[in-house]
Order: structure tokens, then sequence, then C-alpha cells
């Protein structure tokens, strides 16, 4: 059993609000804004800052640095100045002795808001033209002529909602002092380089005085790439003013009111395509609601660009990009970022397309698949290497049966009038690094003691993606070592510097490798000296450094195997003659760039590929569905772990299909979130999961991956994708009760409201 | 009277006897506690976490032990929703209890090793309580089936996993009941024997008086004497109030230990409920009783609220979206109140006379409800339409009670409506038009056109009042489609 797994079942797994606090530990709270766009005209802190056992009441004016967080535009406050321009923007900071006093001190405050008129949908942002940034291109082959050259046009609309992330454990962090300027600071954060970054600049000290650390964190989905520096940073603060540490837990409301979520997504697409239902060219404006702020915005909007095709070719394509400042909190990274949006859409067209033509759907899906010797190049220009897009359709078509069931739901919706059912079978290609090409780097510092026990540091955060566990099988494969020998350290910024986000599924393609490199170099001095001990033992056979290896705590002489040494003894002699003992390992993924302006380039590493069928049935009366049945082949390359990457697989397509089905974020007209808490905000239970799940890694290819750790392949977001045959199957089971005549009106997510609306302009009842 | 006004409580928290004293005014454990704030602050079992604060997502569950007829029961319960004085005389159970070190070896529960060899954990932060509940679920139930074990996993959100390990876990595990806890079953038992109360406590701190009556005319006097007190049982919406509010409940008389009203009986005109019947136990009655009762309560909450909530509670909220409400009321139920010198019996539609409010009386206590029998050929049916099935809170929830005559012929139709209006509430205009007509399609589509006017429901974050519209419409429709013939 993985030592992380006993940690968690046992209850010992510390998260960052289970870190015992020092004795006179403060708690922070925050004072938010309750407008969606308003002046700050007046306020009055003072009654709140007298309150018993309240120790600081911060504003803007308090920030000892630069009042600025933005992780890449410097667009974003830390605390409001004269204007709030979304509900859930600090204003004040509070820290007290506990919770129950930060909230009565909050009331305390009086602050008085002049409104002025919010932008709070992207269809009101696109008719203000409240474009956040210059709007972005890719375009490939000729649209007009592409479309004179159609047989059939299909235009229309997709809108997409948002989501929120629903971790678990929500935002939080443990700020402490230190001497001088230093802080300390735990935080449940994906990127501590850019917590630690944030917080020296706000607080208007140098980085090399800011540690983070951080061992695990109760979730993240992206929801803790930049909207945990927040917490950090306002923790910090207090900490700064109070002399004392300070720790700020969310509370579940405050988390969903205050952090971003998905991008919204408003998408208009044309598409032409002819008899076979083989697109030939492909026009769509994506329109994405990026909040108040800018945050990752702009990297979302070019993962979706660069996802607008997701597993098909098509020759003639154009893709428009923009981001729309609103009066909404700042939408960030959420997993998939940006592809998923992109990707509904054109799964939806070719859903339109078969329904068009009275075709089936699949069959059109592997007509416009990427091939393998020609039409293999994306938009962009990359070129879809190691392509399994018809090897796992011919396989899950089969598996899951899929022409045969097609036909029964068709049978059964011929006989059910108030029950329908519905089938789809999506695709996914996912491309594989982050998108801004230097991104793309990773360190580790791997230590041996001198009792051969080993401590891997590297820059990834242990998300419960089983990144941890995965490093620590490298580590001990490597080595040649037990696991129990091998310890992951908590990533700590002060042990391995400037690392990038834990994020685009890229943690074990990179740590992973960070750290094999690392070992590489130890290994090498260590292969070398052992060589030497075996030489000078007079054999009259050499032993030949390359013939070293590590093989179960021994380090022996592949050639001699009689010639071997345990790891620990060879450790402690290699100590006495000065060896060194550890080394740092720093990885960059090779030969990957993109052109922005061109929009053109090689940014992904590789593709993943999955794929997915699953049949829901539809209560047309209640709009009520149930996944009867889900099939998932995905490709994980050479697998890490397969437990592992099945849970991944496993999680993140149940998560897809909440984005699909049940979670829906909704707005008042003044700007509030109406869905604030899981009273309202319903994820996926147990009881929501298809009734007949099964869920395959595809193991056809061991050899033919890519230049990775160990030939895996990065699992985190793709199988997010595969949830949009749910959306699709429910779909199909709508457009049956008009028999498949007429295209209803369908967006994401599909709840049952959105349903029964649907079905409402279909039939009359 | 060992315990009588005593300002203290004991309980058993895993294996160590607790008592908590309330006479200190300083102490930052107040009577309004919640089970979880002193769980994280007091001790060191950390493994118990604060997701939502509201119940809705059991990262916070424990595992509550009971002695009921020299056996312990063991029930999940959201430990957000408890105050401490709630907890007085019972074991409360978390993870770090399950596994045991023995000679520098950790053995694990059954549940915990199946739980790690399915990989039913990811990040590991709902674990902890995703275990206590696969914990009683162990302690419960024998080799339950795939449908048993997702209601009851329910109340659990997990966001990693997709639930598919945990759900081979409960299989893996569930065959038998043994564990350490059966051998040590008699001395706990024993244990809290000697701790439960027999007699009123009642808890006096600063601002904050809570009272534990143990029987029903201690709790009418004390609330005679305090009339502005706070009634809660199971206080799974009491506790919002705190929990989420902010608001400080400074006088409460928790009726919880009150066994005389946790019964359900029957003669050959009613069913009597009594008050503090926990909505779990009420299902145990249910299912070859009232089946639109049961039907409806088996999508109430989740096993963990269930198992603190109570009929009385649900039925006292007057919630326009309480899941009981609409069927009670087509059942033509009534209520039973009482104070300390007279009780009175209501038709439950008088009871409810607004938003949230009742006909209930400063002094008096709603310690029954009154179910009549229905004739066997009567056709009722209860729905719950809610954006998620398990664990949700209804957008429209109906029960209709059709009683037919010769040739088809409506003799009398009820249709309650929840989440239409302010309060559950009848379709009168619909039911008029229906009796005395036809049980047919066309009757049924003229009828779903008055009933699609017949409320003015609201917007909010369930849904839009257009959608509630059409769920009311459509459950009509959906009611004659099942019972057509």
């Amino acid at each position: 059993m993985e030592e992380q797994i006993i940690k968690h079942i046992t209850g010992e797994s510390l998260f960052v609000n289970d870190i015992a606090e020092p004795n006179d530990f403060l708690t922070g709270d925050i004072f938010y804004s309750s407008k969606a766009y308003a002046e700050i005209k007046k306020y009055d802190i003072s009654k709140a800052k007298s309150y018993p056992g309240v120790y600081a009441v911060l504003s803007y004016k308090d920030i000892p640095g630069i009042n600025q967080m933005g992780p890449v535009i410097n667009d974003e406050l830390c605390l409001a100045e004269d204007k709030v321009t979304f509900i859930g923007q600090a204003i004040f900071l509070i820290a007290a002795i506990n919770r129950e006093t930060a909230i009565e001190a909050k009331k305390l405050i009086s602050i008085e808001y002049e409104e002025l008129e919010p932008v709070l949908s992207i269809e009101d942002a696109i008719k203000k033209n409240t474009l956040m940034h210059p709007e972005r291109k890719i375009e490939r082959g000729n649209i007009e002529e592409g479309l004179k050259t159609s047989t059939h046009i299909i235009k229309g609309t997709l809108k997409t909602g948002a989501q929120e992330h629903w971790y678990l454990e929500t935002q939080t962090t443990l700020a402490m002092s230190g001497e001088g300027n230093e802080m300390k600071i735990f935080s449940s954060t994906q990127h501590p380089s850019e917590t630690q970054e944030i917080t020296a600049k706000v607080l208007g000290i140098n980085k090399n005085q800011v540690e983070v650390e951080n061992r695990r964190i109760g979730g993240a989905f992206g929801g803790k790439e930049t909207q945990a520096n927040h917490t950090a940073t306002w923790a910090a603060l207090l900490c700064k003013a109070t002399g004392r540490p300070v720790k700020i837990h969310l509370f579940r409301d405050d988390d969903q009111i205050i952090t971003g979520k998905r991008h919204p997504f408003l998408i208009n697409y044309t598409a032409g395509f002819n008899e076979e239902g083989i697109i030939n060219t492909y026009d769509v404006e994506l329109n994405s609601d990026g909040g108040a702020v800018t945050d990752l915005s702009l990297a979302i909007l070019e993962r979706a660009m660069l996802h607008a095709d997701n597993a098909y070719y098509i020759p003639n394509i154009r893709i428009i990009g923009k981001v729309y400042k609103t009066n909404h909190l700042s939408n960030t990274a959420m997993r998939g970022f940006g592809a998923p949006q992109a990707v509904a859409a054109i799964e939806n067209i070719i859903e339109m397309i078969a329904r068009y033509l009275k075709k089936d759907s699949a069959e059109i899906r592997r007509k416009n698949f990427y091939k393998t010797d020609n039409n293999n190049i994306t938009h962009y220009g990359q070129k879809v290497e190691n392509n399994r897009l018809d090897f796992i359709y011919e396989k899950i078509y089969k598996s899951s049966e899929y022409i045969l069931r097609k036909k029964s739901i068709d049978e059964f919706n011929e006989q059910n009038k108030y029950f329908k059912k519905g089938i789809s079978l999506t695709p996914v290609k996912f491309g594989i690094s982050f998108t801004t090409s230097f991104l793309n780097q990773a360190g580790a510092l791997v230590i041996i003691y001198r009792d051969g026990t080993v401590l891997v540091n590297h820059g990834g955060i242990e998300m419960g993606q089983g990144l941890n566990i995965k490093i620590r099988n490298i580590a001990a494969c490597e080595f040649g070592l037990d696991k129990e020998r091998i310890k992951i350290a908590p990533t700590n910024t002060s042990k391995i510097p400037n690392t990038s986000a834990t994020a685009a599924s890229t943690g074990s393609d990179l740590n992973g490798m960070a750290v094999k490199i690392a070992i590489d170099k130890i290994k090498k001095r260590l292969m070398k000296f052992a060589a030497d001990i075996f030489n000078s033992d007079n054999y009259d056979r050499k032993t030949f450094y390359d013939d070293i290896i590590f093989h179960k705590n021994f380090i022996i002489d592949s050639a001699n195997p009689d010639r071997k040494i345990s790891f620990t003894e060879l450790v402690e002699r290699a100590y006495i003659n000065q060896i060194s003992l550890f080394d740092t390992g720093y990885y960059r993924t090779p030969n990957i760039w993109f052109d922005r302006v061109k929009g053109t380039g090689k940014p992904f590493h590789y593709y993943v590929f999955g794929m997915a069928v699953s049949e829901i049935l539809l209560d047309v009366l209640t709009g009520e569905i149930k996944i009867l049945r889900t099939d998932i082949l995905h490709d994980p390359g050479r697998s890490l772990d397969e437990n592992i990457d099945l849970g991944q697989v496993t999680g993140g397509f149940i998560q897809g299909s909440g984005y699909c089905t049940t979670e829906d974020i909704k707005w008042d007209k003044e700007g509030n979130l109406l869905n604030h808490s899981p009273d309202t905000y319903k994820i996926p239970t147990i009881d929501d999961i298809p009734v007949d799940f099964r869920v395959e890694l595809l193991k056809d290819f061991p050899d033919q991956n890519p230049d990775t750790i160990r030939k895996s392949k990065a699992v985190g977001e793709p199988p997010f994708l595969l949830a949009f045959s749910v959306w699709l199957a429910i779909k199909y089971a709508i457009s049956s009760i008009c028999k498949h005549t007429k295209e209803p009106e369908f967006s994401i997510p599909a709840t049952n409201e959105n349903i029964l609306q649907s079905i409402e302009k279909l039939i009359n009842f | 009277m060992e315990n009588s006004s005593s300002n203290s409580i004991r309980f058993l928290l895993n294996d160590l006897l607790y008592k908590i004293d309330f006479s200190d005014n300083k102490s930052q454990i107040k009577p309004t506690t919640t089970l979880l704030n002193f769980l994280r602050t007091q001790t060191n079992l950390k493994s118990v976490k604060e997701g939502c604060a509201e119940g809705d997502c059991g990262a916070c569950t424990v595992v509550m032990g009971e002695t009921e007829h020299n056996e312990i029961h063991y029930t999940p319960v959201n430990s957000c929703l408890i105050f401490l004085p709630m907890i007085n005389g019972k074991q409360i159970i978390t993870t770090e209890y399950l596994s045991e070190k023995k000679d520098d070896k950790q053995i694990l529960h059954p549940i915990q090793s199946a739980l790690a060899e399915t990989y039913g954990t990811q990040c590991g932060y709902c674990t902890p309580g995703i275990l206590m509940t696969m914990f009683a679920i162990y302690k419960n139930y024998s080799d339950p089936d795939e449908k048993t074990i997702k209601k009851l996993l329910s109340g659990n959100l997990c966001r990693c996993t997709g639930y598919l390990p945990m759900l081979e876990a409960v299989r893996k595990s569930s065959k038998n009941r043994e564990d350490k806890f059966s051998q040590k079953e008699k001395a706990t038992i024993e244990i809290l024997k000697n701790i439960k109360n027999h007699s009123t406590i009642s808890i006096k701190q600063n601002s904050y008086s809570y009272h534990i009556p143990c029987s029903l005319n201690d709790a009418l006097d004390i609330y005679n004497n305090n009339p502005e007190a706070i009634i809660i049982n199971g206080a799974t919406d009491t506790a919002i109030r705190q929990t989420k509010n902010n608001e400080k409940l400074f006088n409460i008389i928790d009726i919880s230990h009150i066994e005389e009203l946790k019964y359900f009986r029957k003669d050959n005109d009613n069913y009597y409920i009594g008050a503090g019947l926990c909505i779990q136990k009420l299902l145990g009655f249910l299912k070859d009783t009232i089946t639109s009762l049961y039907d409806t309560l088996e999508y109430f909450g989740s096993w963990q609220i269930r198992n603190l909530a109570t009929i009385g509670g649900n039925v006292s909220t007057a919630s326009p979206i309480g899941d009981t409400l609409p069927v009670l009321i087509s059942l033509k139920s009534s209520v039973k109140l009482k104070n300390i010198t007279k009780e009175r019996i209501i038709n439950i539609e008088d009871f409810i006379i607004d938003y949230r409010k009742t006909s209930l009386k400063k002094d008096e206590l709603l310690t029954e409800v009154i179910i009549p029998k229905t004739p066997d050929n009567n056709i009722i049916k209860s729905y719950k339409v809610s954006k998620r099935k398990e664990l949700d809170i209804s957008t429209v929830s109906t029960c209709f009670n059709l009683s037919l005559g010769a040739n088809n012929v409506i003799n009398e139709i009820i249709i309650t409506y929840g989440g239409m209006a302010k309060i559950p509430c009848r379709a009168k205009s619909t039911e008029k038009f229906l009796t005395g007509k036809k049980w047919c399609k066309e009757n049924i589509k003229e009828a779903g056109k008055i009933l699609f006017n017949e409320f003015e429901p609201i917007s909010d974050a369930r849904a839009e009042a257009m959608t509630r519209k059409i769920i009311c419409r459509n459950l009509l429709t959906k009611f004659w489609s099942e019972n057509q013939n």
C-alpha cells in the first residue's frame, strides 16, 4: 500500500488547516464588496478596529508594497482602492482572535458606494464591446472559398456556463513571520513560486525573504493556480501588520463568492460540410467572460483556440478569440483550461450535421478524424503524431456495442413517449504542454542521507492526482530501492525555486523528468565509485562503469553479478570518500515553440487521445437524466501507475459530467452569485455516476510513446472532455422527441431546467 | 437526579470519556459549539474536516454510537450540524480510531484496507468522512446491493475519484459486521449506560441556556417557563442559522433526548408518528405502510441528515420546499400540539399559516403527526423533482391522492405542491376542475392548462419560475401516465 494512501485512510494526512497553529495565532477574514461595480465614496473601519479581540483591520493604504496581484497582467488589485469591480472583491482585511470576533467586527464596518452600471453577462459585454485585450485569430485555408464549395452550411450559437471547482478543501493559508522581513507561508497553492512572488511584491520585500511551503492540497482542479495567491497574500499582510501568525481558511460560501470559476463562453459558429458529413470549413468565434480582471484568461483563450478542432482535420478554419471584461469575479483556470468550451462547440456541430444528414454521428466523427499519412496537420501547423483516433474508435465502437445499442435505443424511443434514451460517442485529442512555452521547465533536489534513505524534493504539488506516488515510484525505480526508503518532501520554494504551476496536466512529465535527471547525476558518481571499489579488490575481470546497475537495494556489476555492495554501505563509503550524495535536476520540454502573432508552431510535446460512449435515460416530464452506461478507452501512454491513471480518468469524467448536467451557476440582476454553497451548487454524488461504468486504459502501444518520463503520458485534464458523450447523449434523447426533425436548443449545463425548457419548445404537451 | 441542572455533559470520544463543564464562563466552548468545531479546536482529531458547514458535503461525518436494546447502534452524522450537548451519553467515533497500532504494526479496519486497495482516495480531504459512512454501512448492512450503497454514500461528496472505487471498496468489505468495535461492544455499552442522563440537563453559561429534557412533561414545563426558547431536535435546520448566518442561539430546548416522542404506531383508522422519530427510522416503518411518504423521504437529505432530522422538525419548519408537507396535506393528516395543560389536534393545512409560520403557540410542542389510512383503491403518488436526485432540496414536489368511482370518474382528487408558493399549497382550481370528470387524457390536458396558471412561483438559485410551472404541470401528466389504467 502506498504511504500517502495509508496516511489518508488513517486520518493522519495534514492539510494546511490541520497544521498545529502557534498559540498566539489570529484568524484572518475578508470584508468584500457587495456591489458589482461602484465607487467607494466613504468608509469607516474605526469601530471594527476597536472591537475587543480585533488586532488589525487593513485597507489598501496599509499595503507596504505594491497593491497588485495580477499573475500575468498587472490589472488586479490586492485590496480595492476607490472602486470595486465585482461582488466578492476584497476591500478590507481583519485579524481577530477567532472567526466569531472577526465576523462581529465585519458588521461594524460601514461603507458607502455610488453604484455604476455593471456588465453582468457576456451578451452585454459584447454589446458594450468591453474587450479586455485585442482579439486573436488563428486561420488556415480560406473560409469564404470553403463555404462556397460546401454542400451544406449550418450556423449557430452555443453558450457554456461557469463551473465552480468545488475542491473539498477551501483556500487556506497560515502565515508566520520570522526574523526581520522573513515570512513563512503554508498555502494550499498549486503554484508556490507565484504565491511567493506576489506575496513579496505586495509586502514590498525581496523574494528571498518569503518561503512558501505545501505538503498537499485537498483538491485544486485549477482553482488554486492563481486564486490561492489571494488568501496567502492577505494572510501575510495581516501577519506583517500584527506580528502574529495568521490563518485564513475561507468559509465555503466566501470561497465560492470570492474566487474565480471556469470561463463561460458564447460561441458563434458556421460550418460547411458535404453530403458525407465531412467538414470542409469551420468559422468560429470564441467569446469568453474573463470577469473583472485578466488573470489567466488569455492563456485559457489560447488553449481554447488550439482545441477548437478537437480530433478533426478541417482544411479551412478560422478561430477568432475574444476575452471580455465583465463585473463578475475573475474567471480562472479549471481542468481543461478553455479546451472543454471549444471542444463542446465542434462536438455539438458534429451532432447537428448528423441530424441534418440523418446519419450516425459516430460515423461522421470517424470520417473527420485526423489521419496518419495525410490530413494530419492542425490549424496551427503541428503534426498530429502517434495518432490513435482510428484505433481507439474501432476498439470502443465494438466493445461498447455502439451500433447495436443505438438501434435498441431508437426502438425504445419509438415505443415510449415520456422516457427517451440517447447515446453518443465522443473523442478527445488534447495537447500536452503549457502553451506559454517557457513555462515548461521544472527542478528537483534529490538527497541521500548517510543511512541510505532518500529525500526527494521537486517543484510539483500533490493535489490528489497522485504526483508524489508517481515520483516516489520513479525514484525507487531509478535507485533500485524499496519505496520505504524514499520520502517526498513537502514542496518548498526554498528548496526548488522559480517553478511553474502544477497545471496543464504536466506535473509528472516535468517534475518526474527533473527528479530522474537529478538521480542520474548522483548515480553516475556512485557508479564510478562502485566500479573503483570493485576494481580495487584485484579481480582479474575489470568492472566497467557502464555495467553497474542499481537493483533491490544493491549496486551490482551486471557483468559479474557476484560483485555487489548494498546501497547503504556504498553511500556511507561514498560519504567517507568525500563524494557528494545530493544533486539537482533541471528539465525543460524539448522542441516546443509557439508564435503567438502568426498563430503557428509546435506548442505541444505530444497529444493524448481518448474516447467515451455514454447512454442516458431522460424523463421527458421532469427533465431528469440518468447515465445508464459509459465506456471509456483512454490513452495514458505507458502508464506510470495504472490505478492512479484510472482514478484520474474516472474522476475527470465525472467532473466533466457534472459540468455538463447539474453544475449550474446563476447570477441575479445585481451581480450576486446565487449558487454559493453546496445547498444550491450541485456536483455529482455517487448516485450520479453511470449505472454501468467501464473505464479502460489503452495498452496497445507500449513503445510508441513520446520521449517522456518512462514513456508515460499526462492524464489530468483530457478525460474531463470525455463527458461530452453524456451531454450529447442527452441532446439525442431530447431530439428523439420530435423524431430528430428539429434541432433542440441546447447549452452547457444541461440541467433538468434547461432540458425542460428545450423540450417545451419542441412539443406541445 | 445526578445530572439535574448540572452544567455539564458527558460523552465517549473514541475510547476516551469526556466531561465538559460549562460553568467556566471564559471557556471557548459554548453550549452551541458544534461538534466539528470542538473536535478541530479542542482535540487532535484533525481528520474531521469542514467542507461546507451546512451538512451538504459530508467531510465532517463522524459516527455516533448509541445503546439500543443492549447493542450499539452506529449512525453517521454531520458533525457541523451538532451542538455539543446533543451528544450527551453517546459515543462519537472518528477515523483516527478505526485503525490501531499493535507492536508497531498498523492494523487497519477492513473498510480502510478496502478503500486503500481500490485507490478510493485521491486528495484525501473527503476520505475520513467517507470512511465514517463506510464504517456505519459496515456495522449496519451485510452485503448491501449497489443501489443501497449509493443511497447511503450520497451524503459524502468527493470531487476527485468519480466514486467508482468507493463503490467497489464497500462491496469488498461489507461482508460481515465483526471488527474491533464488536469485541469492545459490551464494555462500551456499560460506559454509555453510566453516562446517559435520565433527567433534565440545564446548561447555563453567560447569556446561553440550553436545556435537555428527558421527558415530554419536563420539556413542556421548561417551555412554559421559557417561551422564547428555540426548540430543536435534529437541529439540521436550526444549526445552519448559526453556522451560516452567524446568528447567536442563546436559548435552546433540545428535545432529542425524549424517547417517548420516537414512535410509529397504527390502529384501524390512523398511523401515528411521534414527532421525535428521525426520518431514517421512519423510513423503516413506511415501506409497507405509507408508500407515498416513503417515496419522498427516500430522497430526503442524506443518510447523515436523515439520522438527525425528525418528522416533527420538518413539519414545524413549515418550509415551502419541505419534503413531508405536500404528502401529509394530500393524505389529510393532522398534528397533535401540546402544552403543559392541554393538547389539541388540528388539520395540517390549518397548521401551516404562512411562509415558515405555523399556528403553534408559544408554549406548545408538536408531538405527533396523525395520518389517516386511505381506502385501498385510492391512487396515491408523490414526486420530488430537484436539480440533483440525491441530497438536494426540491425544485417542485407534489403528492396526488386520487379516488376513482365507477366509469373512471374522479370522486375526489387532492393535489398538493411544494415549491410553487410561499407555503405548500393545494391546487384547488385544478382539483375542482377534475372532480366529477372522467380520468382521461383530454381532461388531464385541460387540467394541465389550469394547473400551469394556478401558481405564481418565484425564480431562485434552484430554478426559474417558468421551469417550476412546467414541472408542476408535467407532474400531473406523469401521475396520469403511470395510472391511466
